[in-house]
């Protein structure tokens, strides 16, 4: 930090603002939630004493629909990262609307996808893959969520300040936030949906 | 020391040479320092010493730790001394404050290199007898072992060249041959137990929904004790094991008896009576094979009816065992007890084969069982527990016998020899 | 308060000295107006100074303290005897439950939480933490997690597990009490503050640090917390997937650990200890940091081998990631996983045995002062060595079948952490408690309450070595004279004597709380640098004002302090005196910062807080009160979004000070 109150309160020692750093941090604590989550999926996937199978109620088509939304939702989201660089708060917000949309396509997916399971027979208690399969996806459903509520409070936030740009480090660094939410669940599209058991 | 005689194998890598050599000096350091090791072999020790191996198992993990203790210690007494005459040499008697030095990077490295070396000799040793004791292709005898709240079953699956001709399903003690490599399979029906009898090998969890395997060996015939050791519940501390090695003719002699026929008490006598008290009681959970009702048909006990665990000990032959309720309590007096215990090997299988009868039975706590199973031993008897549950016990419920029903049941106890 | 005007040089200003007054917040943010009080219990309970965070830290976990410690009383009067009837097997099964995760939980990492927020911002010559908000907000949790798990008690009983809390025995059949849902769901709560804990430390240490500390120059107390703090980082969020796991399974439902659905209760093992070994580490290395101070300062010579110690703590926090198996070895993993978990186990024995070899260097050739700080680090080397080396005894595999869950095992761990992680803390109090409150614990009390302790320790824990390896398994309510022996080592006679230690090491424990009550009656200043310490903490007046440092030191050495106070002979290369502590910060003082804002204090970490237990409990007992606490959370949650983390000018009426924000950002 800096040695006296004449300097500028964003130098530090790493050269990375706090709140940036403090994130980066945050992602690779998340990356061991994933990493448990996914593995207790991967153990516990093809142990179905009950109910339906992965195989039988997977409907990959729609599943690969709600995924590629999510995937434009990052580019959305490094578009509003680049506007916020340039000032541009109307480009922001604009891109940040976008972004939560999508997001909020992923989630209604998700729970659209959530109900058709449970219509034709998984329960979260019917079997260890009901219980692994909803803990892992609603986990990650609640994470998108949160990234959602957090890019609509930015939007609400930026439209009051006065001050152009000057959101431009919290936009980078939900938007981080946001970049890691979409690759974990390429991660877990892959491993849950993809790879047969 | 000398009871543990030399390695269980020899052979002549530079590494075995070195360790024999670090183990000859950390025996002479034990024995100059009169250290713990030597009173630790007397013969009065706790009968679950781990210091005391009693077969070939035991043995490969006893010659293990044996150096690695010894290398501990000798460290252990450098370090301190070390440190001690520090604080002695170098306190403050108005000396100047002295260089600030920041360290010795040849030293340093010489100093962590050295206890790598040690380290990387015991790692050589230990990679041996993990995978020597993890073999199960030189096995003579397979015994089937799950854990249960708070008691163990022992099944011994048809092995026609030991005469197992049918299963025989016992619990309390686990009788095995002496001089035998003997494989438990082990599982559990309900939370994780481990099986432990010290003087023949490690611990070996048992797991429910997997079998894992633990070889047992005794030299010499003999009772050896155990306690479950994973943490399982209420009476943990209640579920002990012992492991009964007779030597091969006395172990044929146990099989056949095991395998011989029920024969029903005498018309008109108290054992009769107790018997129609089992089948009135008893018989819903706890199997004796043989037994017949009355209208002549086999008495099935339905233990998953009413056990949460789904079994109960079978009670076939009880007498010929010495302890019940998970070898918490004994079938013996304590003066049978320690006869049968403190027999020599020649004399034990004999003694051990006598079993109980009336006059060497513990009466006291079996009357006190019978009467009040879960005062006695702490189990999820409590009715206000039982819905989570579906109504079944966990552990033998207080089943509210009179005092004549007690005696007759256990006249009839005694006739199951 | 948030501004703070420019002290008059010279003067010693206490840290709780009342700030300006006639300061009110004008602005409201979500209903609430800033808190401003700078004195009584609202300067506690809305601050976000680092330090009173530390104190609250250590004032907490020091109860937890005597709680767990007087369960272990208690276990310890079960055992003296065969068929002990003090407790029945219910309570035994839940009093050592609840004393493992007491202190693990509840006392040593709050404790050494507190020492890292008290300390490791002033050892880097920062004004506060990254993010002060969140350091307010990780107390409050871990508060709230504490009195969930212990709540309990009094709500038909404490959980019954063991701290380790396998599956399936944790599972609703085999646990029908709440007690196991108090405990997920409280150390859920406390883990979250752990996790906040671990970012924003990491961060105050990679971002502020004082112009000139490089990370090798940086004292090793805060270098051992950064990696505890690594540790906590990706060890947290495992321990949280498995405690999540047992909550849905017993809340909600779930299959994880239900055999009969085909679960394998090794997954929770695997689990737990992912998360549990790197913890011992979390435990111990705090310690270990503590100590690297108090050596040298007493020793009066640099730490030996200072980045030997920092790389063998960071090999520490690598390979400990490798070993989590070990305390699987009977569970049945096959040999190949058996062996090469033991071999990893043996390879950590070696940067652990390069600490001892340079805290023991460290002394050699120095001029040692025998204070009570001194004497407390000089307990550690030795026990911490005993405990370690019995440690190599089970990273045998084979020789750890004979061991593991017998009072063997027990002797181990208190070795290394009462020898090491408490004897490290206790250490800390003595060497600290000038700069925390700017008087000194009476010494001759100090010796007194070492040598109990030692002898106590000792007692209590030394005779479980010869239980353990008579066979004593742990975890039993009872033991039986049956299984006794009769010889030199019967198990009677040595438990008897354990019980008898450990109330020895009561009557010492209780002397430090009657040191406490001494001191704090006391009404003799401590000097300025009473132990003529070395590093930045030291550099600053006790205790420290609440903007740490006048002015932020330009750091040349590690050790700056010491250097600012000595200069090497260049012919004897001894040392000689060219400044004296007061000196030194006057120095300090006649460059000080012309305005320094500080975080202001704030509501929304103590609110948002609050709302966790009101969640946990309505998971236990009924959903709409769990909604109930997530509304109560998102409230503060908005509240804060809006709060900046230092108050500007405009929140206030009077607008007298026109300075810029330093020492932290938003929090």
């Amino acid at each position: 930090m800096a040695e006296s109150a004449t300097h500028d309160a964003h130098v530090t020692s790493t050269g990375l603002s706090n709140v940036k750093l403090g994130m980066w941090l945050f992602l690779g604590s998340e990356c061991l939630l994933f990493g448990g989550l996914i593995s207790t999926y991967m153990l516990y996937r093809g142990r179905v004493s009950n109910g339906p199978t992965p195989e039988q109620i997977y409907d990959i088509p729609f599943t690969s629909v709600s995924s590629f939304v999510l995937l434009m939702s990052s580019l959305t989201m490094v578009l509003a990262v680049s506007a916020a660089h340039n000032k541009d708060d109307r480009g922001t917000n604009l891109w940040l609307s976008v972004t939560a949309l999508l997001g909020a396509t992923f989630v209604g997916g998700q729970v659209y996808e959530f109900t058709a399971f449970y219509n034709e027979g998984l329960g979260f208690t019917t079997s260890l893959f009901g219980s692994s399969f909803y803990t892992l996806t609603g986990f990650h459903g609640v994470h998108v969520t949160v990234g959602i509520i957090m890019l609509m409070a930015l939007v609400a936030i930026n439209k009051r300040s006065k001050v152009p740009g000057s959101k431009s480090e919290t936009v980078e660094m939900i938007g981080l936030y946001w970049h890691f939410v979409d690759i974990v669940w390429i991660i877990i599209f892959t491993l849950v949906y993809l790879i047969p058991v | 020391m000398n009871h543990r005689g030399s390695f269980g194998r020899r052979d002549t890598t530079p590494f075995s040479v070195v360790m024999v050599k670090v183990r000859r000096l950390g025996q002479r350091v034990l024995v100059a320092t009169g250290a713990v090791a030597v009173l630790g072999s007397c013969a009065t020790n706790a009968p679950q010493d781990t210091w005391q191996p009693k077969g070939p198992n035991a043995k490969m993990i006893d010659d293990l730790q044996q150096p690695v203790f010894a290398v501990a210690g000798i460290i252990g007494i450098i370090v301190s001394v070390v440190i001690t005459y520090a604080m002695w040499r170098y306190r403050d008697r108005g000396q100047p404050i002295p260089e600030q030095t920041h360290g010795k990077p040849a030293l340093e490295i010489t100093l962590t290199v050295i206890p790598a070396l040690i380290l990387a000799v015991v790692g050589v040793f230990t990679f041996r007898v993990i995978f020597d004791l993890a073999r199960t292709d030189d096995t003579e005898l397979v015994i089937n072992v799950t854990g249960q709240q708070w008691w163990w079953e022992y099944d011994y699956p048809v092995q026609n060249e030991w005469g197992i001709t049918q299963p025989i399903i016992s619990s309390g003690q686990l009788v095995m041959p002496a001089g035998t490599k003997v494989l438990l399979r082990e599982t559990s029906r309900d939370v994780i137990h481990s099986y432990w009898i010290p003087a023949l090998n490690g611990k070996r969890d048992a797991v429910p929904g997997r079998i894992h395997t633990l070889r047992l060996e005794a030299d010499e015939p003999g009772i050896y004790a155990g306690q479950c050791t994973e943490f399982c519940g209420l009476s943990h501390a209640n579920m002990r094991m012992e492991a009964v090695a007779l030597s091969k003719e006395d172990f044929a002699k146990w099989i056949a008896n095991q395998q011989a026929a029920y024969r029903a008490p005498a018309e008109g006598t108290l054992a009769k009576e107790g018997e129609s008290v089992f089948l009135n009681q008893c018989v819903r959970c706890h199997q004796v094979d043989g037994l017949k009702r009355p209208d002549g048909t086999l008495a099935i006990a339905a233990p998953d009816e009413n056990v949460w665990s789904g079994a109960a000990p079978n009670l076939t032959k009880l007498m010929t065992r010495n302890t019940f309720a998970g070898a918490m309590f004994d079938l013996l007096r304590d003066a049978c007890r320690d006869d049968v215990w403190k027999a020599k090997s020649a004399e034990f299988g004999a003694k051990y084969l006598a079993g109980v009868d009336e006059t060497c039975l513990n009466v006291n706590d079996l009357r006190a069982w019978l009467r009040n199973a879960p005062e006695v031993k702490p189990m999820y008897a409590n009715p206000a527990l039982l819905a989570d549950t579906n109504g079944k016990y966990r552990g033998m419920p207080n089943l509210g016998l009179s005092e004549s029903d007690i005696d007759k049941l256990v006249a009839y106890l005694l006739t199951l020899k | 308060m948030a501004i703070i005007e420019r002290p008059a040089p010279g003067s010693t200003v206490p840290a709780l000295t009342p700030a300006p007054p006639a300061i009110t917040p004008a602005r409201t943010y979500g209903a609430l107006r800033r808190p401003v009080a700078t004195t009584g219990w609202k300067s506690w309970l809305f601050t976000v100074d680092h330090k009173k965070l530390g104190l609250m830290y250590g004032a907490t976990a020091l109860f937890f303290f005597i709680v767990g410690g007087l369960e272990a009383v208690l276990i310890r009067l079960q055992l003296a005897a065969p068929g002990g009837k003090v407790l029945n097997a219910d309570l035994y099964n839940q009093m050592f439950t609840m004393h493992a995760t007491t202190m693990v939980f509840l006392f040593v990492m709050p404790m050494a939480a507190g020492f890292a927020n008290y300390f490791v911002p002033l050892q880097i010559g920062a004004r506060d933490v990254a993010f002060p908000r969140i350091n307010a907000f990780g107390f409050w949790c871990l508060l709230a997690g504490g009195i969930v798990v212990n709540l309990a008690w009094f709500l038909g009983g404490a959980a019954d597990g063991g701290w380790f809390m396998y599956a399936p025995n944790s599972g609703p059949v085999f646990s029908p009490s709440h007690g196991v849902d108090f405990w997920t769901l409280g150390l859920q709560i406390a883990g979250i503050a752990s996790l906040t804990g671990a970012i924003n430390l990491i961060v105050t240490v990679l971002n502020m640090r004082a112009p000139g500390m490089t990370l090798m120059k940086m004292p090793i107390f805060t270098w051992m917390i950064t990696v505890v703090q690594f540790l906590l980082l990706f060890a947290i969020p495992v321990i949280t997937v498995a405690l999540f796991l047992l909550t849905f399974q017993r809340s909600f439902g779930a299959q994880f650990f239900d055999v009969a659905a085909g679960a394998d209760p090794l997954l929770w093992q695997h689990l737990f200890w992912i998360f549990g070994h790197p913890e011992v580490y979390v435990l111990i290395l705090p310690s270990f940091g503590i100590i690297s101070e108090v050596l040298p300062v007493f020793s009066r010579k640099p730490l030996f081998g200072y980045p030997f110690v920092v790389f063998s703590g960071a090999a520490i926090g690598f390979v400990g990631w490798g070993v989590w198996a070990h305390h699987m070895f009977a569970s049945g993993l096959g040999p190949v996983s058996v062996a090469v978990f033991s071999l990893a186990t043996m390879a950590i024995a070696v940067p652990t045995g390069v600490k001892i070899i340079n805290w023991t260097l460290t002394m050699w050739g120095g001029k040692l002062v025998f204070t009570t700080a001194m004497k407390f680090a000089i307990g550690l080397v030795v026990l911490f060595t005993i405990g370690g080396l019995s440690g190599v005894t089970h990273s045998v595999a084979p020789s750890d079948t004979q061991q593991t869950d017998t009072y063997y095992i027990v002797a181990h761990f208190h070795y290394v952490l009462f020898g090491g992680a408490i004897f490290g803390i206790f250490s800390g109090f003595y060497y600290w408690w000038p700069k925390m409150f700017g008087k000194m614990l009476n010494e001759r009390l100090g010796s007194w309450n070492f040598w109990l302790m030692v002898i106590g320790m000792n007692m209590t824990f030394g005779p479980m070595h010869i239980l353990g390896l008579q066979g004593q398994p742990r975890r039993m309510y009872q033991w039986t004279e049956a299984r006794a022996g009769e010889g030199f080592f019967n198990l009677a006679f040595w438990n008897l004597i354990a019980s008898v230690g450990s109330l020895i090491l009561t009557v010492g424990i209780g002397l430090f709380l009657i040191n406490i009550v001494v001191t704090a009656r006391s009404k003799v200043r401590a000097p300025l640098d009473p132990w003529n310490a070395r590093s930045l903490e030291w550099m600053t007046s006790n205790p420290p004002k609440e903007h740490n440092f006048d002015s932020i030191p330009h750091v040349h050495h590690l050790d700056e302090f010491f250097h600012r106070k000595y200069e090497e002979d260049p012919t004897t290369h001894t040392m000689r005196e060219v400044a004296t502590a007061e000196e030194v910060l006057a120095e300090l003082e006649r460059n000080a910062d012309k305005h320094i804002h500080m975080p202001s204090p704030s509501y929304w970490p103590l609110v948002l807080a609050s709302g966790m237990p009101v969640v946990a409990l309505g998971i236990i007992y009924s959903i709409p009160v769990a909604i109930v606490g997530g509304l109560i959370m998102l409230y503060a949650l908005y509240g804060w979004a809006l709060e900046p983390a230092t108050a500007p000018e405009s929140d206030f009426d009077s607008t007298s000070n026109n300075g810029h924000a330093v020492g932290a950002s938003h929090g």
